[in-house]
């Protein structure tokens, strides 16, 4: 009888016997001893509502059937969701649903992956008895430039509208109208203003919610997928790379609790685009001023000769959304063949990077006692799926504070001295007010505080723990008086070469003013990058690399978290970035010898231990335990 | 023995002219392919049609079951969006690129039987024979109805090959 006090509750369903917490619902507790029960409004990130009436199961001694999404265990109860009547109910509510449903699943891009179409052949009637016209309502609706709405397709789940209101907290989707006259709308008709709008097409259980750029692109049968990261921002959502025909239909989100919570931004999502091939390009080099295509073999001979001319006055940019392999190899190339210390990945000048700003890891946001977002909307503009995070620790009681950079002094106020646990969330470039207010609200109050800090691009963390930096090398060692300089001390600094790698348009090298008066000038600018970048015009050698979306290696987030991208796309007549990097210093006079990727991985790991762990974790570096 | 024989040898001859011109006689079961071709019956299983309707738009929506269908994978659709200055077909969704591997496909009818829409039935057209593997893939253009066949959306489309000379380009 002790089992009764505890927290945890057996019941029985379809006899097996099964143990779970209290307050677990019917639903989960039979997933936990796999018995599948038709779903269309539950969702495991919200609150039940229990409105479709898929899930109705026969609960003993309950005189009506119950929705087993919305009803909570209790002890010693006894659960069917195979009986005569469950059958007839749930053929009943799906002949109901499908009384309006248009059935144009030829033309619907959910045709293939519909929860609809799926359980209507599992567990529905194989014809419908409902003679008259369907109920015809607005197909093809503009919701906003992103999404797409067929109200004659929509089953009226809610899913939309629950995540608009407790998901991300915008309220921008409704219900609109009552009874059979109920559609799904925002205010007045106006366009959805949403960061968030994507998950609305991915919690869709029928085809009412579609993306606009995927629309009838593909089939789901047709796509290739590949697991991967996202390339919009540090974050480090993971994401599926869905593509037909070697081009990218769509971005997806892979359920990844410690990071993103099964959510993607619009930003990462829609940033496909940005990663299209646009036909095949061959290396180019300059000869009496203009460009000429030429082989990878002559293009990289003619930027090595130009490179010993350079005699060490050679500064490196590689792009922090380069996967860390290919900042591996680079860092290599400068510091070890070039011997330069002139590397950077950074457009603007920040405040030192040290391991510390990545003591908080996104998960433990919601473990805080209080929050202080430090730059408010800044912060979320760099990493637009923190916000859903916040909300998400908000609603669980944590006390988040958007404060501006400049307020420190009311986000001290804001966190009262028995706080336990503290956490600081900043962009990179207010570093600063974050460890300055890190080591007062320290002082005050009796807890931890920790901080994490937003970086520019999938991989900048990965940047400054390889050592990208002028002044420091692999996992945060210091030079011993070798530093170089920094990008924004480049012009004017008489160097003689610039080799920029990129791999994404998003995190490219944009020259500043300074930049672009020096630049022309410069003997030698090497560009290694996937498209066409505004430095193009003053290359004197231009490489051709694969995108982000092209590659397998690994890049690190925000947080410290070591997460592999694969190559979703194949661009094999370009080069692989590594092996080029590897050409270039063999010429030198290095005598590299990687075959693959995952041999530079193998190396990189042997070289920095904290990346071993992590790695074969998905996990975070840790440099603390490691050293 | 052997003068037997030579005296025999003119009635051997005329028994075998009989059997020869005894045939004569019978109707003439061979046709001078190419230049006529057989009727075949009517659910023969010969190139494919993409149909219209009797307004001229095409019935296929690219909606890839009869890609899917296909056993033998030979068939090719990608779709696009209908915009009020290029329809093409009445809904939403058409296919932009429809293409049948005529080497690869056998002629076995599941793309018939997976369309929703009846847009693609099987043809009476069996001389397919061509002289270079690129000539065998069949695009959208090669396969829809010609649109005055399309009035009045006839199950078998006109222009079906009978036993009639047909005109050749050769």
């Amino acid at each position: 009888m002790a089992a009764v006090q505890t927290d945890q509750i057996t019941l029985s369903v379809n006899g097996q016997s099964v143990t779970v917490p209290k307050g677990t619902l019917i639903l989960d507790a039979a997933k936990k001893v796999g018995i599948d029960i038709p779903i269309f409004c539950s969702h495991p990130k919200m609150a039940p509502v229990a409105v479709c009436r898929m899930c109705l199961v026969e609960v003993e001694k309950m005189p009506k059937l119950q929705p087993a999404c919305a009803v909570y265990v209790a002890e010693g109860m006894v659960v069917k969701t195979v009986t005569e009547q469950v059958n007839k109910y749930q053929k009943g509510v799906l002949e109901f649903l499908l009384i309006n449903h248009p059935l144009d699943c030829p033309i619907c891009d959910k045709g293939g992956e519909c929860p609809l179409q799926d359980q209507t052949f599992q567990y529905g009637p194989g014809a419908s008895r409902y003679e008259f016209q369907k109920a015809h309502f607005d197909k093809a609706v503009p919701l906003s430039d992103k999404i797409v709405l067929d109200r004659e397709r929509c089953i009226l789940c809610w899913r939309c509208t629950r995540f608009s209101e407790e998901i991300s907290g915008e309220r921008e989707l409704a219900l609109i109208q009552r009874g059979v006259h109920t559609i799904i709308g925002t205010f007045n008709d106006e366009p959805a203003q949403s960061n968030y709008q994507g998950n609305w097409t991915e919690i869709c259980p029928v085809g009412a919610l579609t993306a606009r750029q995927y629309r009838f692109i593909s089939r789901p049968w047709d796509l290739d997928r590949t697991a991967s990261v996202c390339p919009g921002c540090s974050m480090g959502c993971n994401i599926q790379i869905d593509a037909r025909n070697n081009r990218i239909g769509r971005f997806q989100s892979r359920e990844n609790l410690a990071v993103d919570d099964s959510w993607l931004c619009d930003f990462g999502r829609y940033s496909f685009p940005n990663f299209q091939r646009k036909g095949q390009e061959r290396p180019r080099v300059r000869r009496n001023g203009s460009l000429q295509e030429v082989s990878y073999e002559e293009a990289i001979a003619f930027a090595v000769d130009a490179l010993k001319r350079a005699d060490r006055q050679v500064a490196g940019w590689a792009s922090p959304a380069d996967s860390n392999e290919e900042l591996f190899l680079f860092r290599r190339l400068f510091r070890e063949v070039l011997q330069s210390p002139h590397l950077d990945h950074r457009s603007t000048v920040v405040a030192d990077a040290e391991p510390d700003d990545t003591t908080l890891p996104i998960a433990d946001i919601e473990r805080c006692d209080h929050v202080v977002v430090l730059g408010g909307q800044e912060v979320i503009d760099a990493a637009p799926v923190l916000h859903l995070r916040l909300l998400k620790s908000q609603r669980k009681g944590v006390n988040v504070l958007r404060v501006g950079t400049g307020e420190l002094k009311r986000a001290l106020d804001g966190v009262p001295a028995e706080a336990e646990a503290v956490g600081i969330l900043a962009t990179e470039a207010s570093k600063k007010a974050a460890t300055d207010l890190q080591l007062r609200l320290g002082k005050k109050i009796k807890g931890s505080v920790r901080r994490l800090l937003v970086t520019t691009g999938p991989n900048g963390r990965g940047a400054k723990d390889l050592g990208i930096l002028p002044h420091l090398g692999p996992g945060y060692a210091s030079l011993n008086g070798q530093s170089g300089k920094g990008r924004v001390e480049w012009p004017g600094a008489g160097l003689k070469a610039l080799y920029v790698h990129e791999s994404s348009p998003l995190h490219g090298f944009t020259p500043t003013d300074a930049e672009s008066m020096w630049l022309p000038a410069l003997p030698l600018l090497i560009v290694h990058r996937f498209t066409a970048s505004p430095l193009d015009d003053l290359a004197h050698v231009i490489l051709p690399g694969h995108a982000f979306t092209e590659k397998d290696g690994s890049v690190t987030s925000m947080e410290g978290r070591v997460q592999r991208i694969r190559k979703g796309i194949d661009a094999e007549w370009v080069r692989e970035d590594w092996r080029v990097l590897q050409d270039i210093a063999n010429r030198l006079g290095a005598s590299w010898a990687y075959d693959s990727a995952s041999a530079v991985t193998a190396d990189l790991v042997a070289s920095l231990p904290p990346y071993a762990a992590a790695l074969n974790t998905a996990g975070r570096v840790l440099w603390s335990e490691a050293t | 023995m052997a003068v037997r024989e030579v005296l025999m040898g003119p009635v051997y001859i005329l028994r075998a002219l009989y059997t020869t011109f005894k045939h004569n006689r019978r109707p003439i079961v061979t046709i001078e392919y190419p230049e006529m071709q057989k009727a075949v019956p009517p659910r023969a299983r010969g190139k494919h049609i993409l149909h219209r309707y009797a307004d001229g738009l095409e019935k296929c929506v690219g909606c890839e079951l009869c890609a899917i269908a296909c056993p033998v994978g030979c068939i090719v659709v990608e779709a696009a969006e209908n915009t009020p200055e290029n329809r093409v077909s009445p809904g939403e969704r058409y296919a932009k690129r429809y293409e049948i591997n005529l080497l690869r496909c056998i002629y076995c009818g599941m793309c018939e039987e997976a369309c929703p829409y009846d847009a693609i039935t099987m043809g009476p057209r069996y001389d397919l024979a061509d002289d270079h593997p690129d000539k065998f893939i069949a695009v959208k253009e090669d396969m829809l109805e010609p649109l005055s066949a399309s009035v009045g959306d006839t199950a078998v489309p006109s222009g079906a090959p009978s036993a009639q000379p047909v005109a050749r380009k050769w």
